[in-house]
């Protein structure tokens, strides 16, 4: 490794070897041990700037950030098992709704129509013998 | 690769919703994704919402995740990110807010003369990173405090390992010189070894 390679690590990484390319390390190593002065000079000042960066502390979890998540773990929104659950369970009621709602549909439909007129455009689920036996009483009342 | 993944264990008990993998998942990870959205954001209460924004898909995909995929660690880096660039992206042209980074710190009472200076030390370096370019930044951020792997770091910004060290050198001299100007810290100045500018 050239001292010149040696500064370009230096300057994206950092004087911590451990953080330096693993291929690179041992190299690096060498050359620091060569007692080749440059080297030292370029590792002291990119340890100064790690100092600088130690400095910047992270902001940590509060105990409210902390119940917060730990709370969305357990709720159905946000757990997978009981998401899972959830949306099973959804689409039985989705589906069951949809059932419903085509029963009532028929019912409406069926006591809505008019019992006079031509078998034909009564709604099959009418038996054709009783839209006679109604058609025979309309005309019996039209007699009258 | 999965195979040395250290997080595969406790993420099949998580998906399985044993409380204590829970917690341990939260203790684990928390402190860690709070202080990379914290440190790419500058912002405490964001970098809060970003955690939490995180945890809610991690809770979500838990269960569902399959071995073959990328590392774990690496996921939750880049979910993090994701959510950063968007709130970054949704401010743009506005500056980051450093002064959030001392939210936590009491000004109550008068400090101590090493805590003050400890206090500047931090505000100056909070200013200093936050006066970076995004990509710098984040490339600092993602190799010196997260330790990520030089090949982790660049995949997860989307760009060659010799891209990345192209960004940690300039950003690493943007903040040289940041502090070398900066009137926060005139013993660190004193100190400093006075490299060039960027």
């Amino acid at each position: 490794m050239t001292p010149e390679r040696f500064a370009h690590l230096a300057d994206a990484y950092g004087a911590d070897l451990r953080h330096w390319p693993a291929a690179e390390q041992e190299d690096a190593r060498r050359l620091l041990a060569s007692g080749e002065t440059s080297v030292h000079e370029t590792l002291r000042q990119a340890a100064w700037l790690d100092r600088q960066l130690d400095t910047h502390r992270a902001a940590t979890p509060d105990p409210l950030l902390v119940r917060a998540v730990l709370a969305a773990a357990f709720t159905p929104a946000s757990s997978s098992f009981w998401r899972r659950h959830w949306e099973w369970l959804s689409s039985l009621g989705i589906v069951g709704v949809g059932l419903a709602g085509a029963a009532a549909g028929m019912l409406v439909v069926s006591l809505s129509l008019p019992l006079t007129g031509t078998p034909e455009v009564l709604p099959s689920i009418f038996d054709h013998g009783d839209v006679e036996l109604f058609q025979g009483l309309d005309a019996e009342e039209n007699d009258q | 690769m999965n195979e040395t993944d250290p997080d595969l264990e406790l993420l099949a008990r998580v998906g399985n919703n044993e409380p204590e993998a829970v917690k341990e998942m939260v203790s684990r990870k928390l402190p860690r994704l709070l202080a990379l959205a914290s440190r790419l954001l500058g912002d405490a209460e964001e970098a809060r919402d970003v955690a939490q924004e995180s945890f809610l898909r991690l809770w979500k995909h838990a269960a569902g995740w399959r071995t073959g995929q990328a590392r774990f660690d690496t996921w939750l880096h880049r979910v993090v990110l994701n959510l950063c660039y968007d709130r970054l992206r949704s401010r743009k042209g506005m500056p980051l807010l450093e002064d959030d980074f001392l939210a936590e710190v009491p000004d109550s009472a008068p400090l101590p003369e090493e805590q003050l200076q400890t206090q500047a030390q931090h505000a100056q370096m909070a200013a200093a990173l936050a006066a970076l370019p995004d990509r710098q930044r984040e490339a600092i951020v993602l190799q010196y405090y997260q330790e990520l792997p030089n090949t982790e770091a660049a995949a997860l910004m989307q760009i060659s390992v010799e891209a990345l060290e192209s960004l940690l050198s300039r950003g690493r001299r943007n903040l040289r010189a940041y502090i070398a100007e900066s009137d926060l810290a005139p013993q660190q100045r004193k100190a400093s070894p006075g490299r060039g500018k960027p």
